[in-house]
């Protein structure tokens, strides 16, 4: 997908690439379009922390797992860098696809998970989805909504935090079938900008949800 | 048991009396049973030789089980026990030849083994032989006195007591060996202790009453308290001591789990990733090659470092992931399975799977870029979608006798009370498999299944 199918190309976007492996960094780094500016890098918690402080990116890659800080990795740089949560975004890379590694970081405040294998393009364009206020879900990470949230619609008795809506679902299932977001669009016959909204809202409740089923499926998963 | 090579180990066997004791000899020296046990009672007859003996065995011969137990938990080669563990072997088999691992598997499950058994028996022939040592003198002591010197029975008696006792706690000794490497149960403690009391409580009484048969009642107290007095000072020495030497038990036993732990991890990394990577390394100038198998360790490493070994044997979530690891494995072409919900696998489940493979072999063959399939199971159905990127083709112009996808995937959905559905387009193909739980399509379905068997 090119940046023109994305709907907004974003000149100059400042990033900062945070893993412990120098290849890879410099791997990414040639591999992002050249509208992608890299701004710093980091390697460990306390270096990745002090760079976004005083870099102060669009987005910031961030690997979930990393050196340092108390061990958390990804979670510990996203709970330091806290005050900037509003104007930098967060976009997780993980070569794990284990749920709590993903889950993790997303609800400490990541907007996308992607994994490391995706092309330069794919993940070029999901800098500007992050960088543009939106989020990016891989297919696994849908996947994993859908286990959690469950795959019945909405009750309207429920708390609206705690459930996808009808609308919502067939988005996450799209996505976890492999659909970009412009085939979910044609598919469902709505705007991308609207499957964008979806799925901000569905980052949202996995975010803020304190519901029973994803305690108990992220307890089964000994996630939380 | 330096002969041992030729003979079966001495070890106490099932088929017991008292403990196995003459059965375990008769195994080992290759006499009958009712010749050892014959010669022990007999030996027994003179002098208490032979029940010496008996108990000298009893205490130094392991049970089957606790030789076989301690064996298996101090492999010799740290490679041994997760070699030998039975788990698939690298994926790589495609591609390398999988005798390697399994030669060095058995070479290092059989030769180590004797020479570990044979530093063992050497280490423990000094403790043997000293405790050999002091039981032969008390035969000696026994003979002598049966023998020459008059002993009153007043003091024999107690004597007696005071053996008794010592044998029971023996047996506790016994007892706690096999505890220590079975797992512990509370009735064996229980057992354990109440033993260990009744011999306590024979031994007191045994010198009591040895004591008391030389003076006065009174002098006997003044004796007990005072040695009660010494053994708790003695006691208070030694308590350190012993709490010392306790912990650096539990600290070696400890960091021994933690040895075994990371030889099997290494044991692991060297069959799959070492290997792997020597392959790629050979195969640096074929790109296919090094992705395809790329690919597969790398869902190998991932498939033995998240897998939940009691939750996903037999599920159907397994088939699918193994029927798209087949898939990659055979055409080298990414194929990324996402699960939701599972269930146990079902002969029509099956032919899901069947069905899926096919479709997924289909996407590979001729979609270009990243096959997506997707599993989802939910009350009454169970759906699998799978998405390649190709230029698509119409599924009403596929020829006849192409039976890929007419027949392997459509047909038999079908024949077992599902649906398949393919959609195309420019942006690529999609397959979509519905498979309904309920009870009466599962019943249509199984006469179904019964008449392609016939087939």
């Amino acid at each position: 997908m090119t940046s023109t199918e994305a709907g907004r190309p974003a000149p100059g976007i400042r990033v900062v690439i945070v893993d412990d492996h120098a290849i890879f960094r410099s791997g990414l780094k040639a591999d992002l379009d050249p509208d992608i500016v890299v701004a710093g890098e980091a390697g460990t918690v306390e270096e990745a922390t002090a760079v976004i402080a005083a870099v102060r990116p669009d987005v910031v890659l961030l690997d979930v797992h990393l050196p340092g800080g108390l061990g958390g990795g990804g979670r510990d740089v996203l709970a330091g860098s806290a005050p900037l949560l509003g104007s930098t975004r967060f976009l997780a890379l993980s070569v794990s696809d284990a749920a709590e590694d993903v889950v993790s970081v997303i609800r400490a405040g990541a907007r996308g998970y992607v994994t490391k294998t995706i092309s330069g393009a794919e993940i070029s364009d999901a800098v500007r989805r992050v960088a543009g206020g939106d989020a990016v879900f891989s297919p696994r990470l849908a996947g994993f909504v859908l286990d959690a949230f469950g795959t019945a619609p909405a009750d309207i008795a429920d708390d609206e935090l705690d459930r996808l809506s009808a609308r919502e679902l067939e988005v996450m299932r799209l996505i976890a079938r492999g659909y970009s977001y412009k085939e979910v669009a044609k598919e469902l016959f709505i705007s991308i900008k609207t499957v964008e909204t979806h799925v901000s809202a569905v980052l949202r409740k996995l975010q803020l949800s304190s519901r029973h089923e994803l305690t108990r499926w992220a307890a089964e998963r000994r996630l939380l | 048991m330096t002969t041992a090579v030729s003979r079966p180990p001495l070890v106490r066997g099932g088929d017991r009396v008292i403990a196995g004791v003459c059965t375990g000899l008769a195994r080992h020296l290759g006499w009958p049973v009712r010749m050892v046990r014959l010669g022990m009672a007999a030996a027994a007859l003179a002098g208490g030789a032979g029940v010496v003996f008996y108990a000298w065995l009893w205490i130094m011969v392991p049970t089957a089980d606790e030789s076989a137990k301690r064996n298996a938990r101090q492999p010799a080669s740290p490679i041994a026990p997760a070699v030998s563990a039975p788990f698939a072997p690298p994926p790589t088999a495609a591609t390398s030849p999988a005798a390697p691992p399994q030669a060095a598997s058995e070479s290092a499950g059989a030769v180590p083994a004797d020479s570990w058994r044979n530093r063992v028996t050497g280490m423990r022939y000094g403790k043997e032989i000293l405790l050999g040592a002091g039981l032969l003198l008390a035969a000696g002591i026994l003979i002598a006195r049966v023998l020459g010197v008059d002993v009153p029975l007043g003091t024999l008696i107690p004597v007696a007591a005071i053996l008794g006792g010592a044998a029971i706690a023996w047996m506790q000794l016994d007892e706690t060996r096999r505890a220590g490497l079975v797992d512990k149960t509370k009735a064996d403690q229980a057992g354990g202790w109440a033993r260990l009391a009744a011999g306590l409580a024979l031994v007191v009484a045994g010198v009591l009453v040895m004591v008391s048969g030389s003076g006065s009642w009174e002098q006997t107290w003044l004796a007990l308290l005072s040695s009660v007095a010494v053994l708790g000072g003695v006691a208070l020495v030694l308590l350190p001591w012993g709490l010392k030497f306790w912990r650096d038990l539990e600290a070696e036993r400890a960091g021994r789990v933690r040895a075994t732990e990371r030889a099997e991890i290494a044991a692991h990394l060297h069959d799959s990733v070492l290997q792997t990577l020597a392959l790629i390394q050979r195969r640096a100038g074929n790109e296919t090659d090094v992705v395809r198998l790329a690919r597969a360790q790398e869902r190998e490493l991932r498939g033995w470092l998240y897998r939940d070994p009691g939750k996903d044997a037999g599920q159907l979530s397994e088939g699918i992931n193994a029927a798209a690891a087949e898939v990659e494995d055979s055409l080298g072409h990414a194929v990324e399975v996402v699960t939701v919900g599972d269930c146990a696998m079902s002969e029509r489940h099956e032919a899901l799977v069947q069905a899926a493979r096919e479709a997924m072999l289909n996407a590979a063959r001729h979609g270009g870029g990243a096959v997506s399939v997707y599993l989802e199971v939910t009350d009454d159905a169970a759906e699998v979608f799978v998405k390649d990127r190709g230029p698509g083709f119409d599924p009403d112009a596929v020829p006849a006798d192409r039976l890929g996808v007419r027949e392997s995937i459509v047909g038999r959905m079908n024949r077992h009370g599902g649906t398949a559905t393919i959609t195309s387009s420019t942006d690529g193909t999609e397959v979509r498999l519905r498979l309904p739980l309920s009870a009466v399509a599962s019943a249509a379905a199984a006469s179904n299944s019964n008449g392609e068997a016939r087939l």
